[in-house]
């Protein structure tokens, strides 16, 4: 009875993830599409919740469907906005040679489907389930942390983890390059500024809680700087110019601590003669800690000053 | 020795750091750090020639459960090219870009996509590849798009979609790989790997992702766009090194990895892709109205004769004869690594002098720009293939293969590029040569013009006269 209730649910929530990744890209409004795309996000959230996947849940609910949500309607806010007629006389007429060069795509992206499809079913699902499991399993007392997700992101597989910040750092560069900050929105009315009131302290709390928990059970400086970032959203959309977002040199602070926290350790522990971002066993919990405060902060200031689309201009320009 | 591999990819990632958060020594930051990295891919050239191929453990866990860096002659090779020409084109984008707001933007993306080359090149986990191949190809954009121009803008949005879609495809592959094989490590990998639908599907997946990030023709259509409205020290690395990182995890897949698992078939559809962009790109490169254009489509006509190779290493047996066309292909990247790097360096001279790169309107260039005009002439030489460039010692190899394996299309099609190169650099020079007064005050930096010059004097002369090291090297570093 309980299986079959099941079955029925994961039938349920495949269908709809696939009719929203659909509805998504058939929409011919950018907006409706990106409220489509939120809304799938968190239903794959709830497929990895199923998958028994929490922490990818937890990323995906806070990153892949919050913040980059946020992100790509503040993206839209600043497009002219357009409507279905213009977007149908734009439609262009193909030649022949576009028409067969289309279909021959097609057919290509047909063909590396169906091998897919075919290698799909040549997969033993327990080959890659237990090898590396077992190696991170018979590994873990000397990693610092007892959630295993963690282990492989700051510990077993931290050069990883280290360049990844390098992106999140050069993604938020690229941005900045391309000119300043956009102006805020307009004033929150009494209602919403009460809400961001008691909103904020809860998302810096329970920042904080995600990073803690880590060690120990899904959390971590991703999910954890997301959150926090999300505060800053916010305050954003109540219109503060303050969204604790530091400004010049101490920006650039923020924005390179998770990547220079990990140098740091990394080298000095090489400086010490431990291999690269290899720690003492005794410390590694300490030293993840460390890291991945830097990092939350890190990854915070980022996906503000990308939400806010630019570098903060140094002076107040509104209160 | 291990600590090359270290040091080749945190020292330009500090140096990052603290350019962005010391904007006012960033340049004597780069210049110093760009050394103590050179010295450092000396240093691995060193001990990859002595000791063979190295490997370092991150972190002290086993490769498996943690990720390995690896080095041998080929990506020792290519490591010191990169840090040559980046080094050079980090002293002439310290003359290149005037205000200091521009240097404190540039400096540290500069730094990361040195970072990202290094770790790219050193990398020897699948999953690792993939997340540096994300860090090249965030900072190319960034740097691409950073003109703030509109067609600069556009080029890049369309390079970093292009760019995403790569990696996105590499990704999937990485993901089968692993589902199938339960290991990211290049080294078991290559032990475990098997024919089958798995692994055809991952490697197709992987190279139709890298081979749109390698511009491959047909693949190439955001390369002229995105490489020609860049500021010149980038598009010179974008063309110098960055498709080319893309290249060598090709070449690493198909002879290394899945050297088992290749078929001639599809070696020989690599083949014809690369003689297609052989064509196009030099016809391209011919009708093409701007120096830069010019120099981007010429890059993807030499990225395609470095897929012609690839039938013909499937079509030698492994052993001596399969290794001396291998050092050709080295021979044609690095070389091509060198003169197009000193080429649009030059090329950014002379817009910057004139204000535009019509070629048209490049009259008597020579008679104020003697320097940059004959950097132009050498990269020219190179990328033709006239002796004593290391293209000539590469095209060599690349008939000398051919005619040995039969495979007589593939030198019709080389030299039918040659001398559409020829066409094409002789137009510029024939041009610049002429006796019409050139009416723009043109006055010579020694910081700009020294780098240029030196890139494509290794190209002709160093490569070409040395170029028997380079297969010492391979052999000594496998």
């Amino acid at each position: 009875m309980n299986a079959t209730m099941l079955l029925i649910f994961d039938a349920l929530l495949l269908a709809s993830i696939i009719g929203l990744a659909w509805a998504a890209l058939a929409s011919a409004d950018a907006r409706r599409s990106v409220i489509l795309f939120i809304a799938f996000g968190l239903l794959l959230a709830v497929a990895w919740g199923r998958l028994l996947a929490p922490d990818v849940a937890l990323a995906e609910a806070a990153i892949g469907a919050g913040l980059t949500g946020a992100l790509l309607l503040a993206a839209l806010q600043w497009q002219p906005r357009k409507t279905a007629d213009t977007t149908n006389s734009e439609q262009p007429t193909h030649t022949l040679l576009e028409t067969g060069f289309r279909w021959l795509v097609t057919l290509l992206c047909a063909a590396l489907a169906g091998m897919l499809a075919w290698s799909l079913t040549q997969i033993d699902a327990g080959t890659a389930k237990d090898a590396l499991a077992n190696a991170v399993a018979a590994n873990i007392d000397a990693s610092g942390v007892s959630n295993p997700v963690t282990a492989v992101l700051l510990n077993f597989r931290a050069y990883d983890t280290l360049l990844e910040l390098a992106v999140l750092l050069t993604a938020v560069l690229g941005i900045f390059a391309l000119g300043p900050a956009q102006a805020g929105y307009r004033i929150a009315g009494p209602v919403f500024t009460s809400l961001t009131r008691w909103l904020t302290p809860l998302l810096i709390l329970t920042a904080g809680y995600l990073l803690w928990v880590g060690a120990h059970a899904p959390g971590g400086a991703f999910q954890a700087g997301a959150t926090l970032a999300a505060a800053g959203v916010v305050l954003r959309l109540a219109g503060r110019d303050q969204i604790g977002l530091p400004r010049g040199n101490a920006l650039r602070i923020a924005l390179g601590a998770g990547v220079g926290m990990f140098l740091l350790v990394g080298l000095a522990l090489f400086a010490l003669g431990r291999p690269f971002l290899g720690y003492p066993p005794a410390w590694a919990g300490a030293l993840i800690l460390l890291i991945e405060t830097a990092a939350m902060l890190a990854i915070a200031a980022t996906l503000v000053s990308a939400f806010i689309g630019g570098q903060p201009t140094e002076e107040k320009t509104r209160c | 020795m291990t600590d090359a591999l270290i040091a080749l990819v945190a020292l330009p990632l500090t140096a990052a750091l603290l350019a962005l958060l010391l904007p006012r020594i960033a340049t004597a930051l780069v210049i110093f750090s760009g050394l103590a990295i050179t010295a450092s891919a000396i240093a691995l050239l060193y001990g990859v020639n002595t000791a063979g191929a190295l490997h370092y453990e991150l972190g002290g866990w086993t490769a498996g459960l943690g990720i390995a860096l690896r080095a041998d002659g080929l990506s020792a090779i290519l490591l010191l090219m990169i840090a040559l020409v980046m080094f050079a084109a980090s002293v002439y984008a310290s003359a290149y870009f005037g205000k200091a707001s521009e240097r404190a933007q540039f400096w540290p993306l500069w730094l990361l996509l040195w970072t990202a080359l290094n770790a790219l090149l050193l990398s020897g986990d699948l999953f690792n590849l993939y997340v540096t191949l994300e860090l090249l190809g965030l900072s190319a954009v960034a740097l691409a798009a950073l003109s703030g121009k509109h067609a600069a803008v556009q080029a890049a949005l369309r390079y970093l979609l292009v760019g995403l879609l790569g990696s996105m495809l590499f990704l999937v592959g990485v993901a089968l790989l692993y589902a199938g094989y339960a290991t990211l490590d290049l080294a078991t990998l290559t032990q475990v790997v098997k024919p089958g639908p798995i692994a055809w599907s991952a490697l197709t997946l992987m190279t139709l992702g890298l081979l749109l990030k390698t511009a491959l023709f047909p693949l190439h259509f955001w390369l002229p766009p995105a490489h020609g409205s860049a500021p010149a020290p980038v598009s010179a690395v974008l063309s110098a090194l960055v498709v080319k990182a893309a290249f060598y995890l090709v070449l690493r897949l198909w002879l290394d990895v899945f050297a088992d698992i290749v078929t001639p078939t599809a070696a020989n559809l690599l083949g014809v892709l690369g003689a297609g962009a052989v064509l196009w790109g030099s016809w391209q490169a011919l009708r093409a109205e701007r120096l830069k254009l010019l120099a981007a489509y010429s890059t993807v006509a030499q990225l395609g004769y470095l897929f012609l190779f690839f039938p013909l290493l499937l079509a030698l047996p492994p052993g001596p004869a399969r290794d001396v066309a291998t050092g050709g292909l080295v021979m044609l990247a690095l070389t091509h690594g060198f003169a197009k790097a000193g080429l649009f360096l030059a090329i950014g001279i002379v817009q910057q002098r004139s204000g535009h790169d019509n070629i048209q309107e490049l009259g008597g260039m020579v008679q104020r720009l003697p320097l940059t005009t004959f950097a132009i002439a050498l990269a020219g030489v190179a990328l033709i293939g006239l002796p004593p460039s290391g293209t000539f010692l590469g095209k060599w190899q690349l008939i000398s293969a051919a005619i040995a394996t039969g495979q007589w299309l593939w030198v019709a099609v080389t030299a039918i590029g040659s001398l559409l190169a020829a066409a094409y650099i002789f137009r510029i020079l024939g041009h610049a040569f002429g006796n019409q007064p050139y009416p723009h005050q043109a006055v010579a930096v020694a910081r700009e013009e020294w780098p240029a010059l030196l890139l494509t004097l290794t190209a002709t002369l160093v490569l070409g006269l040395a170029g028997a090291h380079v297969w010492t090297l391979l052999e000594n570093g496998s």
